[in-house]
């Protein structure tokens, strides 16, 4: 893969966060680190510069998933697409994630989200469509739009 | 009583003239004695506006005996209960000269009460100087007591209907506070069960990337694909209001382009979905036959080719509705039970569940499946829940 993306998988079940790393490295990009908490996800991003964040809303600390993804974009730190089972959490204009994946996701759904967003971080605009599982948060929001 | 004079008893003519009849009797001196109405006459220039007249009907009323009587103050009638506002009003009205109408509790000489409909009115001569009070008194207690029923009944029924509103609303908060804690709950669950098939898809990825057998591999990425079909409908649940229907094509999109995005080969996808809800116990089989007929489509139709064409298509009728899948493949027609013994036996098994009809016919080019079943009911006692 040209220029792979650093992926940062902030996700509190260990399990899930193995199958992202496995299918990130599969698909040929790197994982930038593994946070399981607000608080670690502000530590590991001190260290590393990721393209994406993939946030779970609930975290080991509670439903701090959007306060991580307040902190990434307040701070311009990385592209953040949230992993929900429940996308409703996500506050309605919540403009600063570029994308939700609805658990459960399928492997699938990861594969081809990662192709566009590599698309749409590489080489805007994506060429592929819109992964089935993969919405905007709000159709105007991605930037490469 | 004597009158102060004729001239000045205030009972004049239109020309000023005191009304005098036949023998110097005062005509309405004579009227006011005779008359049913109780009246009396008081003397405010006397010490203390004492009572100088009172009339027979006025004895009757009250019980008193005349000498009893003329000479005291009116509120000789007042009692324990007489409401002193309306004492008040009265005075008020007599140092202003002016006329009162009230009911006012008065008691008679045994000291019986009764409601007592008084009017007083100030007379004065033609120098406009004040000479007496004309009062006329009438027993209302009948009509009281009526209006006092009226209204302690009017207070029991505001009461009754307070109460009764307390209750509604307090029950009202109950049942909201219920089927907010039921809502919550059911969403708590949603949540965990989409966590759940998360980590089944994820041990069975986990699991087969480190088995070196291709068969077994691809045994259980099958199964994979089977749990993911299960995910992709679960997924579904709850993103529309009504929890407990689904619309078969709303699924069947995502299960297709699902299977199609991860194809080798570049699938053209065709949809021509028209709406059938059907309820949700009902959505995971039919969502596990359309996986294994799309993804038996895709694993064998397209074999040594670089691209093709899948068309699905769910199609209403009057009793029974039919989902069509067709490629533009190799024409495989029916798959062969054997090779995939598992999957043909899932499509068996479940399309007995469903009372589904399955065929399969050559489409010139490829292979077209149908999937013909009446729609399905609720099952009885199933929840039909809006949330």
């Amino acid at each position: 893969m040209n220029e792979p993306l650093k992926i940062l998988i902030v996700e509190d079940e260990a399990l899930l966060a193995m199958e992202l790393e496995s299918l990130i490295e599969e698909n040929g990009h790197e994982v930038a680190g593994w946070a399981t908490s607000l608080a670690e996800a502000q530590q590991v991003l001190g260290q590393v510069k990721p393209d994406i964040a993939l946030v779970d809303i609930h975290l080991a600390d509670g439903p701090t998933g959007v306060e991580v993804a307040e902190f990434i974009r307040g701070n311009d730190l990385a592209e953040v697409v949230f992993l929900t089972a429940n996308p409703k959490r996500i506050p309605e204009k919540f403009d600063g994630a570029l994308g939700v994946i609805s658990k459960p996701y399928t492997i699938n759904g990861i594969t081809a989200a990662l192709r566009y967003l590599w698309e749409g971080v590489r080489r805007p605009p994506p060429d592929t469509a819109r992964p089935v599982g993969f919405d905007l948060v709000s159709p105007s929001q991605a930037y490469w739009i | 009583m004597e009158w102060k004079s004729s001239r000045d008893a205030g009972v004049l003519d239109g020309a000023g003239r005191p009304i005098v009849g036949p023998g110097g009797v005062d005509a309405f001196a004579a009227a006011m004695r005779s008359n049913r109405l109780a009246m009396i006459v008081t003397d405010p220039d006397r010490d203390d506006n004492p009572i100088v007249f009172v009339n027979d009907a006025f004895l009757q009323l009250t019980g008193y005996a005349r000498e009893e009587i003329v000479g005291s103050n009116c509120r000789l009638l007042q009692g324990p209960e007489t409401d002193a506002a309306t004492v008040s009003r009265i005075r008020a009205a007599l140092d202003a000269r002016t006329d009162i109408n009230v009911d006012i509790l008065n008691y008679r000489k045994d000291g019986s009460p009764f409601w007592n409909a008084l009017y007083i009115s100030p007379v004065f001569d033609e120098h406009g100087h004040l000479l007496y009070f004309f009062s006329s008194q009438a027993d209302v207690t009948g009509r009281k007591d009526a209006e006092q029923l009226v209204y302690v009944e009017k207070e029991r029924i505001e009461r009754a209907v307070e109460e009764r509103t307390a209750e509604l609303r307090e029950r009202t908060a109950e049942l909201e506070s219920a089927l907010e804690a039921r809502t919550a709950l059911l969403h708590e669950v949603d949540h965990r069960v989409k966590n759940n098939l998360q980590m089944v898809s994820a041990l069975i990825l986990m699991q087969s990337r480190t088995i070196p057998d291709d068969g077994i591999r691809q045994s259980l990425q099958a199964m994979l694909t089977r749990i993911e079909a299960l995910s992709t409908v679960h997924r579904r649940l709850y993103q529309s209001d009504d929890v407990s229907r689904f619309d078969v094509g709303d699924f069947v999109r995502d299960l297709v382009g699902d299977l199609a995005q991860a194809s080798q080969v570049d699938i053209d996808t065709r949809l021509d979905l028209e709406p059938v809800s059907v309820p949700a116990e009902s959505a995971a089989p039919i969502a596990l036959i359309v996986n294994e007929l799309v993804t038996n489509a895709l694993k064998h139709a397209f074999a040594g080719r670089d691209g093709g064409l899948i068309e699905v298509k769910v199609k209403r009728g009057a009793d029974r509705f039919r989902i069509e899948i067709r490629d533009d493949g190799a024409g495989i027609g029916a798959p062969a039970t054997g090779s995939d013994g598992f999957g043909m036996r899932l499509i068996r098994s479940i399309a007995r569940q469903l009372s589904a009809e399955i065929d399969w016919t050559p489409a010139d080019p490829g292979t077209r499946v149908t999937v013909d079943m009446p729609y399905p009911a609720a099952r009885a006692g199933a929840a039909s829940n809006r949330s």
